[in-house]
């Protein structure tokens, strides 16, 4: 297997893993803020001199840099989606826990009223 | 309406858009059970006012949230009443049988068990399709495997259950798939559970309005990532 197959699978079996844990952690929290670190570096270096990204792209076993951007960005693009379905499904479920509270209240004061 | 009937048990409605029916669904309803309790989910028709009328205790979520937060809401509702002993979750469309919540309601207490669920595969399930049909065992059949509870129809909405059951139910499920985790609490739980032979009656309307089969991609998807997330 060339190094960028051993990068992108790695990238998805870490993807997956975050999906079955869906973990808060401050590990997890931490990773991913020293994740984004590297990544935006990579990215000023990439600007900079963007011929370092063929280099790298040959190194990894990738033609082109800009392939190698591609598959990185898809790596990246599923990660914030997983990422907003998590933090949607939590928001979720407090808008039902506080809904359902409006409407028990609710609820028990037109009883109350009625009496 | 009789204050005698069935003081200890509160019935559970959730309620969504279902306007045309739910008057005389009710009223039946009133036949038999003194406590009733209508979750209306958000519905956009009059189905809330129509429900108040029938002088039912009628719980209003502001936004539509799903049959399980439904349920839910009603249960905790129903909670606050020091009286309410035993529980019953029923559709509001109509496709069960009140006299036959009854003979749950008398079989639950008559074997002291923590929850009975409606089966429509011991009972008759009236036009049902083939398809719905095989659907529907699959569903069982799957759900008996992951949770090793012995059912025949995972996604019945007739329940009766007691007070310890409702208080530790908690459902987190807020749409269809509040169903099968409800079977996963059993299991969990160890709860002393029971089927119970039920009729189905699937009217057009019914039909009209059930949930479509693909959503079981929906329900499985819940249930991994719900039990996985804990």
């Amino acid at each position: 297997m060339i190094l960028i197959q051993v990068i992108l699978v790695t990238g998805f079996i870490l993807f997956l893993w975050r999906l079955l844990t869906n973990s808060n952690s401050y590990q997890v929290r931490a990773l991913t803020k020293i994740i984004a670190i590297i990544f935006a570096l990579t990215a000023i270096i990439a600007i900079i001199f963007p011929e370092t990204t063929n280099s790298l792209a040959e190194f990894l076993g990738v033609k082109r840099g800009a392939d190698l951007l591609l598959y990185l960005l898809a790596l990246v693009f599923i990660f914030f989606v997983l990422n907003t379905y998590i933090a949607n499904k939590k928001l979720q479920n407090k808008i039902v826990l506080l809904s359902r509270k409006i409407a028990i209240i609710e609820a028990n004061n037109k009883n109350k009223s009625r009496k | 309406m009789s204050k005698t009937l069935n003081q200890d048990a509160f019935l559970i409605v959730p309620l969504y858009n279902e306007a045309a029916v739910v008057e005389d669904v009710l009223k039946n309803m009133k036949t038999k059970f003194a406590n009733i309790v209508c979750v209306d989910d958000g519905s956009k028709d009059d189905s809330a006012a129509i429900a108040t009328g029938c002088g039912v205790m009628v719980v209003r979520h502001p936004i539509n949230m799903g049959q399980g937060a439904a349920i839910q809401t009603g249960i905790e509702y129903a909670l606050q009443y020091d009286d309410a002993k035993y529980f019953v979750t029923i559709d509001s469309d109509g496709q069960h049988s009140i006299e036959e919540a009854q003979e749950m309601l008398n079989y639950l207490k008559k074997n002291n068990l923590d929850i009975v669920l409606g089966s429509r595969f011991k009972g008759q399930a009236k036009n049902i399709s083939l398809t719905k049909k095989i659907f529907l065992w699959t569903a069982a059949k799957f759900t008996r495997l992951t949770t090793r509870v012995n059912i025949s129809d995972a996604h019945n909405g007739l329940r009766v259950f007691n007070r310890n059951f409702a208080e530790n139910l908690n459902i987190q499920l807020h749409d269809f798939s509040h169903a099968s985790e409800i079977i996963h609490r059993i299991g969990e739980g160890n709860y002393k559970y029971s089927e119970y032979p039920v009729t189905i009656t699937y009217t057009d309307y019914s039909k009209a309005k059930g949930q479509p089969m693909l959503n079981s991609v929906n329900i499985l998807f819940d249930l991994l990532f719900n039990r996985l997330s804990k």
